[in-house]
Formats: structure tokens, sequence, C-alpha cells
């Protein structure tokens, strides 16, 4: 016979166990409860960027649904005294390369049309971006995917937008240029981005030249490849910079024309993002500075540029806490 | 031998107590924090969140998913989670505390009463009194609380060009209707 007192002993582990399991394992329960299969359903990266552009190129970030961004895009002059720039022109800050003010609409938090009209070239765009899958925190899906798409029209005189070579015929389609491309990003943790953006521009009408190296004609279709990176330093300052690679032969060698390139600082004040900025682009959207660039940051050729942008609700005051 | 067997019955009566202890879980809950500026009242709510009670033993546990903080602004929100409580590295604040006094949840009333335990968000523990009011209704529990949280706490950081702006802690309103719980079947 098993004496009362082990039996005690042995029981009131056996309970003191149980209650210690019975008060630890409430949020297991939880977990079974709270969203049945929720260990699998995956909850998407945020903020792989800040904005829908880094310096030159897009992100796959765009505006949430029922906002409207409106930003102001600012690229001076060349800040080198080789390429017109030094001291006289206070280091580019005379000069205006381009201006760019625009309204991005957010129709869902993935699919965001805009318009814009910029400085150079007198250019109005329309531009849709459309962001197909996003990248997950647990990895179920490695990377964001966006498609973005550009058409621009030059208003300029003809006398202007002719200049250089004249067709047989003026034409307002020959005013028309497009760009459409993939953004591929991926978060790889808080500090680095990335993104690979292979693209495709067509413009209706260009001037004939020849590239005097290689003899390789200017041509209206233009294949690229961009690179964009944002490498955290602190939770709110940022290095980025962006690239394109021009497979353009008649651009190659060329000694007119560079592959874009701008490299710059991000801030985070924790309510509004600053981007300082410096790029041999003078253009600031795709259908500008694609084809266009011809400043070399070796020679100076870079300028200071800044963008600024603010978010509205639109749609009045909803009651987003019902 | 009147000693044993009295042993055994309240041996059974614990364990009888125990395995049935009864455990309300939350139909409904909305946890609501605002830090008002003079610019803009930030704010945001949650309505995802289960918390738990244990009747028996008064234990109160809950588990919070950040990124179901709901803000009038979306780019806030994004905010709110990427730069103040970094969801990707603390992806839930926490609770797990007891009731101060003993309450007979079973019979309707209203009770003030309080709760200790540990509250855990940013990844950052601190042990905490919080109270708050009961009321038990035909068969339901309803908690409400309202108390602050202190950013600072939490090893939440204010960018120094809002110190000043944004106020140090953050008012939450707390409410839950709770009901007993059942094995849910397997659809």
């Amino acid at each position: 016979m098993i004496s009362s007192k082990k039996m005690f002993a042995a029981c009131s582990l056996f309970l003191f166990t149980l209650q210690l399991y019975a008060q630890d394992d409430m949020l297991k329960l939880l977990d079974s409860v709270d969203a049945p299969g929720k260990k699998y359903k995956s909850e998407r990266t945020i903020a792989t960027f800040k904005g829908s552009k880094i310096i030159n190129v897009q992100t796959t970030e765009t505006v949430k649904k029922g906002t409207m961004d409106f930003n102001i895009t600012h690229n001076f002059g060349n800040i080198g005294e080789k390429s017109n720039g030094g001291v006289h022109t206070l280091y580019g800050l005379d000069d205006i390369s381009d201006v760019r003010i625009g309204f991005d609409f957010g129709i869902t938090n993935d699919l965001t049309i805009g318009v814009g009209r910029s400085k150079r070239k007198e250019l109005i765009d329309g531009l849709i971006k459309y962001r197909i899958v996003s990248q997950t925190t647990n990895n179920h899906f490695p990377f964001s995917l966006a498609l973005y798409g550009d058409v621009s029209y030059s208003p300029q005189a003809a006398s202007v937008f002719y200049a250089g070579g004249q067709p047989e015929k003026q034409n307002d389609l020959h005013r028309f240029s497009y760009v459409g491309q993939m953004v591929i990003a991926r978060k790889f943790n808080w500090r680095l981005s990335a993104e690979l953006l292979p693209t495709f521009q067509h413009r209706n009408y260009v001037v004939g030249y020849v590239n005097p190296e290689n003899k390789a004609e200017e041509n209206n279709d233009l294949f690229s490849l961009g690179a964009g990176v944002r490498f955290k330093l602190t939770k709110r300052f940022a290095i980025i910079a962006d690239y394109y690679y021009l497979f353009s032969e008649y651009r190659h060698q060329n000694p007119g024309f560079f592959d874009p390139l701008g490299i710059g600082f991000e801030i985070d004040t924790g309510g509004h993002i600053f981007h300082i900025t410096f790029t041999n682009t003078s253009g600031i959207i795709e259908n500008n500075y694609l084809p266009d660039t011809t400043d070399n940051w070796l020679k100076g050729g870079f300028k200071f540029g800044f963008n600024i942008s603010r978010v509205f609700n639109l749609g009045g005051k909803k009651k987003w806490n019902k | 031998m009147v000693s044993k067997r009295h042993f055994l019955l309240s041996i059974a009566c614990i364990a009888t107590n125990i395995m049935f202890a009864q455990i309300y879980i939350a139909s409904t809950c909305e946890i609501s924090f605002s830090a008002p500026t003079p610019i803009e009242d930030i704010a945001g709510v949650n309505k995802v969140a289960k918390p738990l009670l244990n009747a028996t033993t008064g234990d109160l546990q809950m588990k919070i998913p950040m990124t179901s903080f709901i803000f009038e602004k979306p780019l806030m929100q994004e905010h709110f989670n990427e730069n103040y409580v970094e969801s990707e590295k603390y992806p839930y604040a926490m609770f797990k505390g007891k009731l101060n006094d003993k309450i007979d949840l079973s019979k309707d009333g209203e009770y003030k009463t309080s709760v200790t335990g540990k509250l855990t968000i940013h990844g950052v523990e601190k042990d905490r009194t919080i109270e708050g009011t009961i009321v038990v209704k035909g068969g339901t529990i309803i908690m409400t609380s309202s108390f602050k949280v202190t950013f600072a706490d939490h090893d939440i950081s204010i960018p120094a060009l809002y110190s000043g702006v944004i106020p140090p802690d953050a008012v939450i309103k707390f409410t839950t209707q709770l009901e007993p719980y059942k094995k849910e079947t397997k659809n």
C-alpha cells in the first residue's frame, strides 16, 4: 500500500506542473485560436524604399490608397567648373537643369497613376505603376515586383523640337516617347534594400546622329538596365545610389553621352523624408534622362538636387477607426 | 485513513478546478493609442488582439500584433511600424499579468480592480500595475482600462526634431469583451 504521504507528494508535484502549464500556456492556446493557419500567412514587407523614386530610378513603392502625393523635384546646374559650374554659378545653384511638378494618386495600395510636367523639353507625362507582388516578411515571397510605364509628350515649338534634323513631314505623334520597365526589389534587412530595373524606352522621333567613334546610328529604341540601392547607416539616415547601364551602340564610347548615375542621402525626420541628391542627369523623368544624359561625373558634371513630397488624404474625413 | 481520504478529496477538488479552469477569450477587443501633437493626432487602433483571461486564477494574457494598428494616415502607419515600434524586429506587444483582486466572475456586477504583470513593447519588458474596470453580465466579461505608456520606458526614441512636439507618452485605451473559451471544431 502506498503511503498517503508519498501519494500526496506525487499528486501535488503533478498538479503543480499542471498548474504552471495551465498558466503559461494560455497564449499557446491563442496561437491556435488567434488566427488558424496564421503561421503560414505572411505579411508584406514594408518600406523597402522611401517614396516612389530613389534618385532617378523608380522603386516598387506606390502611393497609398486614397492619398495624393504632390511632389516637386529640382535639379540645379553642374557643380564642377569644367562643366560650366564653379564659383560663377555658385556651383550650379544659379542654374536650373530641370524642375518637375507631379501629382500621383493611389487608386489602390498597389496601383498608382500620376501626371507631371517638366521644364526640360516642356515634357508633360502620365505614369502608371502597378505592384504585382510584394515581398513578405517570412520570405514566403522573396522580392517585390512592379511594372512602371510613362508616356510623355513634348509641346515644344517645332523649331526647337526638330532642331538638328528636319523630318519630311512634321507629325504630332513625333512628340511622344514611352518608357516601360520592371522593378524588382528586395529588402535584405533593415539596412539594405536593392533593386534592378530592366527598361525599354521608345521615342517616336530621333535625329539620325552617328557616333563618331563606332559609326553606330541613333535609334528610336533604347534598352537599359537600372540598379538602385539604399543603405541605412542609422535608423533615420541612409546612403542612396542608382545607376542605369544603357545598351546603346550609339552611346557606347560616345564622348557626348554618359550613363545616368545618382548618389545621395536620405534623411528621415520621423514624418518627412528628405533626399539630398547628386546626379549627372539633367532631366528628372526617364523619358528625359535615359537618352539625354550628357554630363560626366568625372568632369564635375553632376548637379545638386532635392525632392519635396507631401501626401494628402483624399475623400475627406473617413471613419478610419470604425 | 481519514487523512488520506481528505487528501484525495482535496486533490480531486483542485484537479477539477484546474482541468475545468474557466478560460475566457475575447470576442471583441479594441486597443487604441493616441499621442496628440499640435499639428495632428498620432493615433491608431488595433482590433485583432485576443486577450485571454483565466477566471479561476485571474491570469490575464494578450499578444498584440503591432502591424495591425490602423492609422488614419497610411504614411503615419508606415512610420509607426518602421521607425518607432520597429514591427519587423518586434512584431508583438505582450502583456502577462494577474488580477489583483479575487473577483467571482460568475456573478453579475461591476468591479473596480487592477492587474499587475509584465508589459512588453518594442522588445522591452516593464513591470506594470494597471487599473481598470470589469463588468460581468450574463456570462460575458467586459474589461476596460485607460493608462499611459511612456515611450522612453520601452526604448522608443523620438527624433530630436520632434521632441517637444510628440508627447513623451501615449494614452492607451483598452476595451474587450470576453466569452468562455470553447474548443473550436475543425472545419
